[in-house]
């Protein structure tokens, strides 16, 4: 049987039509939970966005030790040297260190210029080859160089990465709990809706089984009718959310610039798109199978 | 063919309304049930029609067992049983041609043919004015027409008609008796309840009695 054969596809569209309030009830909070799901999904990609611009910029920080020796010098040289992950060194004298520091801050603090020492170290800035696996090659390397002698201290913005890191695991954590309740939920509403709509078509359903319609022959319109809600819902939603996108862009893109550097607010990633109209099929064909079967064998336990 | 061996058949919890019903229907044959309001002439038709099950007994229906026949067997084996309901069971959204069209629609069939001989089956009932006429516009004699032409149109083996002439004038009465005795001289088997024992003078059938859900057979063939 074709499962979108024209006569199924009229058959939705008459149940539809005799339904249409229910009908378009169920689309509206379809719509209402995925917009709430798609704003999630917005942040979570802008964020994501951000924090990968963030992770271009990571060079790791060796600060030295004013005291330390001639062949600890070189042996940290040697393993800078010998590590194909790293792309780039430059070396900071304390003084080159301590000019730049001054032109930077001297115009806007007096304390900066009252200084008469110099309290920075030599150091290197180390710039890493960008990949997948960058952040976790400058952690490691980090970790490896930081207990050598003649190292005082590296640094690479660690704490407010991993406070990121963690913010954006949050975010995950939270979207999945959030859309797994909101999933449950449009459920709950296609097949209730789908209940509804089958218990005012009761009479017409028992008499098409009397003249011998197969169970799949009364269930394809109303899959098809749960699949309509949940991805007419879905496609709504990434309608919304793409105002939504425009208008942001429209009035804080200058300002969210001047913040980000350049980067662009984004709209919902490909996959993520894909996967909400995939998620409005789905609650649509789950929905709508729990009543047709709880319908069905109702009738034939009688 | 058709066989009852102790049927028995009650409502819920309520009383029985069939009790030992035995009986069986060779294919072909043509059967009357009366008996007065009451009796139980639906119930019995309503477990041939394999919209009830009974509450005791044994049922074959063309050769297969009801007790042990697999849901997913019975839309088959209904599609080759016709149905006139007493109370017509008509769809309102639906025109009379395409309330007449549905049996083959769902069996699958959805071409010109099926619209056509639709079309000439309401003509034959007296209904050529009313093929686009919803059920709520038509009187209830040309509801029952439209009853009668949708349980032939698939050809069944078995028809089975509650009271099939309830709302229709001797005249029109007697043409459908015509039909039932035509569709029983292609080989389908007919059962006919009726509480109008006119009916029977000018068809030579069986005649099955109900009475207080007992069966008696007044005459057999
Ligand atoms: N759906 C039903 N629920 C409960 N009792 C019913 C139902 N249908 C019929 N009955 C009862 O079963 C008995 C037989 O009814 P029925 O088969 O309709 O008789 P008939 O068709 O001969 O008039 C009656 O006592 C009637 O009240
Ligand atoms: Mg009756």
């Amino acid at each position: 049987m074709n499962l979108f054969s024209f006569d199924f596809i009229k058959t939705t569209f008459s149940n539809i039509k005799s339904n249409k309030q229910l009908f378009s009830l169920s689309v509206a909070t379809n719509f209402i939970a995925f917009t709430v799901l798609g704003i999630f999904f917005l942040l979570f990609v802008n964020l994501d966005i951000l924090f990968s611009s963030w992770d271009k910029h990571i060079q790791l920080i060796v600060y030295l030790d004013d005291k330390i020796s001639n062949p600890n010098k070189k042996k940290i040289e040697l393993l800078f040297n010998s590590n194909d992950k790293i792309d780039s060194i430059f070396f900071v004298s304390r003084d080159q260190a301590w000019e730049s520091f001054r032109g930077k801050f001297s115009s806007k603090s007096n304390f900066v210029t009252s200084l008469n020492f110099n309290p920075l170290p030599d150091s290197y800035t180390l710039r890493f080859a960008s990949g997948p696996d960058r952040l976790k090659n400058i952690r490691d390397f980090s970790e490896k160089i930081k207990n050598e002698n003649g190292v005082e201290s590296v640094e690479y913005g660690e704490k407010w990465i991993s406070r990121f890191e963690q913010f954006m695991i949050f975010l995950r954590g939270f979207i999945l709990v959030f859309g797994v309740v909101l999933f449950s939920g449009m459920i709950l509403i296609i097949s209730n809706t789908i209940k509804l709509s089958i218990y005012s078509r009761k009479d017409e359903i028992d008499l098409m089984t009397l003249l011998g319609a197969t169970h799949q022959y009364i269930k394809v319109p109303l899959l098809l009718e749960g699949i309509l809600q949940g991805v007419s819902g879905s496609l709504l939603a990434l309608v919304s959310v793409k105002l939504i996108h425009l208008y942001i862009v429209f009035w804080f893109q200058g300002s969210l610039e001047s913040v980000f550097r350049g980067l662009e607010f984004q709209y919902l990633t490909k996959p993520i798109i894909f996967s909400v109209i995939s998620t409005g099929i789905i609650v649509g064909v789950l929905g709508s199978s729990i009543s047709a079967n709880q319908f069905l064998h109702r009738h034939n336990s009688e | 063919m058709i066989r009852f061996e102790n049927v028995g058949m009650r409502y819920g919890m309520g009383p029985e309304v069939l009790r030992d019903i035995n009986f069986h229907l060779r294919p072909g044959s043509f059967h009357f049930l009366t008996g007065p309001s009451g009796a139980g002439k639906s119930s019995l038709l309503k477990l041939m029609y394999l919209m009830s099950r009974p509450s005791r007994g044994l049922i074959t229906m063309f050769g297969h067992n009801m007790a042990t026949t697999p849901r997913r067997k019975l839309p088959a084996l209904r599609r080759r049983i016709g149905v006139v309901f007493q109370d017509f069971h008509l769809l309102d959204h639906l025109s009379a041609i395409d309330n007449v069209a549905l049996p083959l629609r769902i069996t699958g069939f959805n071409d010109e043919k099926v619209v056509e001989h639709a079309g000439e089956l309401l003509k034959w009932v007296g209904l050529a004015e009313r093929l686009q006429a919803r059920p709520a516009t038509l009187s209830g004699g040309e509801k029952q027409r439209v009853a009668i032409a949708r349980a032939v149109i698939g050809r069944p083996s078995l028809l089975v008609a509650d009271e099939p002439t309830g709302n229709v004038d001797p005249a029109m009465g007697s043409r459908l008796m015509h039909l039932f005795q035509e569709m029983n001289k292609l080989g389908t088997t007919v059962v006919i309840a009726t509480h109008d024992v006119t009916l029977l003078k000018d068809v030579e059938a069986s005649v099955m009695a109900l009475e207080n859900g007992r069966l008696s057979f007044l005459s057999r063939r």
